[in-house]
């Protein structure tokens, strides 16, 4: 006999709560009728959210300052707590503290609050209100991730060449507001999609393996056009293994334009993303080796934004960074651990939007499963870059004190090689210590004997 | 499959991870933010009250036991664990973090300062606090004694120390050795970076982990000294580098100690970090930020955990689960406007002390504070109507265990090390024993 024993989800969950379980007059409706002024709001959703539950779940015990890595290196921002539980009190729709504009978003306050307030959603939320109006020009390209990547690969060389060129950069910085050190993705020659196109074929079925049925790959829009070996190889391997990968046409899921507040843009994007992927099939596991990206579709579109999306949410219930996906077969006595040697002991960073996932660091255990490896974790709480605030010409500084720590203890490490599961995290590392920082994925198609972890892709 | 699903990160899931780990067990640690150390004052408390003050907490410990029986209700966790695990406890704790963390001794109480002034009696401090230390037993006169000089120095930028009210609180009270101390205040400005007017102890503390702010210190510190002081200072002095302490003491040339501040408290931060960092490093699993959200049970035993991922539940399977997430003040047990007492996630029985749980006196002891967890002496969670476990290999350990009022007694470390070694034993018990079927 199996039970589960378990209170009631609605109970549990102050989102959930929130939602008003399918009645006609949620809470969010009686707050709508009582603000009339939140009404016209044209962000309605986003300042109703203001009035959320789960801060009145915050006793101050001020555990997220002593953990944001933002309020650690600067003085500009009062921290989490101050901006967040603390100040929303006094929002009525409006701002009264504009130091929330530092806060990177990088979630590490949610997740060290150990009553479950969702600092870093109020945050992000509050912020979006606060930009309504007066958006930088600057925000709005930097968040059109695809555009950049549709727009550099055909030219790539130039691309690549003219990022390298301080002048270039220098007025960049001067019109956009891109810092001229921040940095920027190198363009590659060929997409994922130009790949799939043009190789012989799938990587062969390892002969061990049973055919294990399709999965959906959600590549991410760096992963598509400027991470593209992390796809690749990510595909490799799950086709080694006996998986058909499913790589639909797909779009970007609009995390960029989220986090700078751009939420009607990002919702719209996630919406057709999760169309394009459910569109490949209703059943498979979809599989991401773009943990940032994967964090947006699992929980931040739904908890931050509020698409409710039965799409959406679906997509979100069946995603699996690819770490992630990988542990759960080795757990399952399913991952054939035949590693080949690699001996190297180096830093594996887990990003924060990974970290927000919930999982724990499935990485580490995965790449520990390869003989003469040794992961030495981070320790750090973030990298700095937080997806574009590192970018941005008045945070630039700021994002480089944050990550300063993680590029010593490289440095200190093994300067030459270095793990991180997102794409903007690894060019902020590779930038910030000169270390090569691939994917976990790379060692373990190293691993398989699929590539030479020294290879000039890795 | 894991062998154990630890759910809590605070002293109690910390320590046992690791213990549990370094007997060769596959451990995954789940927690929902961050435990509850640095809210604590970064000391270890055995037995403080019982209720008068107790200078010998293992000697006094059997007559404390014997008045809480002759008192009724749930069992308290001392009576549970035995003596033995809680010197067990202590003694793996201060291994694991070594002397630069936690000094003293199990079976001695010590009497320290707090940020009111008062004298709070512990058993184990950090280092940076011994200057500070008042001795229980009038023949064995501590660091501060009868006549002593000290000056509390409070810093302008930083809210949460009172220095005039803690000089005046220490000067009025009766030291056990029947004298008292001749104390004043002082105030310094020190800004922990920049021009920030109102910086928090932390902010402080890091400023201070630089040894170039340190040397300034010193020195901004010196001018208000006078030659025979002993300095008495917040509890901001370096977070990350233990030579912050000892240095500064060292270019001061007096004596000086830290007195605790209101949470977050930079002294629990550290402890909190360092087993953080030793469960880390010795790959203990760790799940962060995923409530538990269920459990499944297969006949008499738990046979998986449920934490919510982001997107999607996961599912882990474990020989063992040990319950570790606090009490009333995490969370872990409510109480509803109908006085229902409960277990939140689990749903689990919760033992409760008979008759009214809340009265209206502000100073008396709140029954409330009793309810909890009832366990065996393997701490496997009972049900308290049949006196049988809940399931065989569902254990719970340190603040959610009924019987304690840990705030009072200040009891709360060592009740959570004492009930994590006997949860441990018995988990490792039983994964060996399951390792030979």
């Amino acid at each position: 006999m199996t039970e589960t024993r378990r209170l009631d989800a609605s109970t549990r969950q102050p989102t959930q709560a929130w939602s008003g379980n399918g009645s006609d007059m949620s809470v969010w409706e009686h707050l709508r009728k009582a603000s009339p002024r939140l009404n016209h709001n044209p962000n309605s959703y986003e300042a109703q959210q203001l009035n959320r539950v789960s801060l009145d779940q915050c006793v101050k015990c001020t555990i997220c300052e002593t953990q944001c890595p933002v309020a650690r290196v600067t003085e500009l921002f009062s921290g989490p707590k101050y901006v967040g539980p603390q100040a929303e009190r006094f929002r009525n729709g409006e701002s009264v503290d504009h130091t929330l504009d530092y806060c990177s978003s990088c979630g590490i306050c949610t997740l060290a609050c150990p009553q479950g307030v969702r600092v870093a959603e109020i945050n992000s939320m509050a912020r979006a209100v606060m930009k309504q109006g007066h958006m930088p020009l600057r925000d709005r390209l930097i968040t059109q991730t695809t555009l950049e990547g549709k727009l550099m690969t055909p030219i790539a060389p130039v691309a690549n060449w003219a990022l390298r060129r301080k002048p270039i950069r220098v007025a960049v910085e001067k019109v956009v507001g891109v810092h001229r050190d921040a940095p920027m993705p190198v363009a590659q020659r060929q997409t994922v999609q130009g790949w799939l196109k043009h190789r012989s074929g799938p990587t062969p079925r390892r002969s061990d393996q049973p055919a294990r049925g399709p999965v959906i790959f959600f590549t991410g829009c760096a992963g598509a056009y400027f991470e593209v070996e992390t796809s690749k190889k990510t595909i490799e391997v799950l086709e080694y293994l006996g998986f058909d990968v499913i790589v639909p046409k797909q779009g970007c899921c609009g995390l960029a334009e989220q986090s700078n507040g751009l939420f009607d843009g990002a919702r719209a994007k996630i919406r057709a993303l999760c169309e394009q992927l459910s569109a490949a099939g209703r059943e498979p596991t979809i599989v991401s080796s773009s943990g940032s990206c994967a964090g947006m579709v699992k929980h931040e579109a739904h908890e931050i934004m509020g698409v409710e999306d039965p799409q959406v949410l679906d997509v979100g219930a069946r995603l699996r960074e690819t770490s992630e996906f990988l542990l759960d077969l080795y757990d399952h006595g399913q991952l054939p651990t035949d590693f080949r040697r690699i001996d190297s002991r180096f830093v594996y960073h887990a990003p924060c939007q990974l970290k927000a996932q919930g999982m724990g660091m499935p990485a580490i255990r995965l790449m520990e499963l390869v003989p003469g490896v040794q992961v030495v974790e981070s320790d750090e709480n973030c990298c700095g870059i937080a997806g574009t605030y590192g970018l941005k010409k008045e945070k630039y500084e700021i994002a480089q004190a944050v990550g300063r720590p993680l590029f010593e203890k490289i440095k200190a490490t093994n300067k030459e090689f270095a793990v991180c599961d997102t794409e903007t995290c690894r060019w902020q590392i590779r930038e910030g210590s000169g270390a090569k920082t691939v994917h976990p994925i790379h060692l373990i198609h190293a691993a398989y004997g699929l590539s030479e972890i020294d290879s000039p892709q890795v | 499959m894991r062998d154990v699903v630890v759910v809590g990160a605070g002293l109690t899931g910390l320590v046992a991870s690791i213990r549990l780990r370094r007997a060769g067990l596959e451990v995954t640690l789940v927690h929902q933010g961050i435990g509850g150390l640095q809210l604590g004052q970064g000391t270890i408390d055995v037995l403080g009250y019982r209720p008068e003050r107790v200078a010998r907490p293992l000697d006094e410990l059997a007559d404390f036991l014997a008045a809480q029986e002759r008192q009724g209700g749930p069992s308290h966790p001392y009576a549970v664990t035995g003596p033995e695990a809680i010197t067990e406890g202590v003694g793996f704790l201060s291994q694991l973090v070594g002397p630069q963390l936690l000094v003293g001794d199990v079976h001695t109480n010590v009497a320290l300062p707090t940020a009111i002034g008062a004298l709070r009696p512990t058993s184990l401090y950090q280092p940076s606090m011994a200057d500070g230390l008042v001795s229980l037993d009038p023949a064995e006169p501590g660091a501060l004694h009868a006549g002593c000089r000290v000056v509390v120095v409070g810093i302008d930028e930083l809210k949460d120390f009172p220095a005039q009210l803690i000089a005046g609180n220490l000067a009025a009270t009766d030291l056990p050795d029947g004298g008292r101390l001749s104390t004043r205040a002082a105030q310094v400005s020190f800004p922990a970076r920049g021009s920030e007017v109102d910086s928090t102890g932390l902010n402080i503390a890091r400023a201070l982990d630089d040894p170039a702010r340190r040397s300034e210190f010193a020195r901004v510190l010196s001018a208000v000294v006078e030659p025979g002081e002993t300095v008495a200072l917040p509890a901001v002095l370096g977070i990350e580098d233990a030579r912050a302490f000892p240095e500064l003491r060292a270019q001061l040339g007096t004596a000086l100690f830290e007195i605790p501040l209101p949470p977050p408290g930079v002294p629990g931060m550290r402890i909190n970090e360092k087993l953080t960092r030793i469960a880390r490093a010795e790959r203990v699993e760790i799940i962060s930020g995923s409530a538990l959200t269920g459990i499944t049970a297969e006949a008499d035993r738990v046979s998986e955990v449920i934490v919510a991922t982001s997107g999607h539940d996961t599912h882990i399977p474990a020989r063992a689960v040990l319950l570790a997430p606090g009490g009333f003040e995490s969370g872990a047990l409510r109480l509803d406007s109908y006085q229902q007492l409960s277990e939140p996630i689990l749903d689990l029985p919760v033992a409760r002390p008979s008759g009214e749980l809340i009265n209206d006196s502000w100073a008396r002891e709140q029954p409330l504070f009793r309810a909890g967890l009832a366990t065996d002496t393997d701490m496997v969670v009972l049900d308290p109507r049949t006196g049988g476990p809940v399931h065989r290999n569902l254990h719970a350990a340190g603040g959610i265990l009924a019987g304690a009022q840990r705030w009072d007694e200040k009891s709360g470390e060592g009740i959570a090390l004492a009930s994590a070694m006997r949860a441990c034993e018995a988990i490792v018990a039983r994964c060996e024993e399951k390792d030979h079927d």
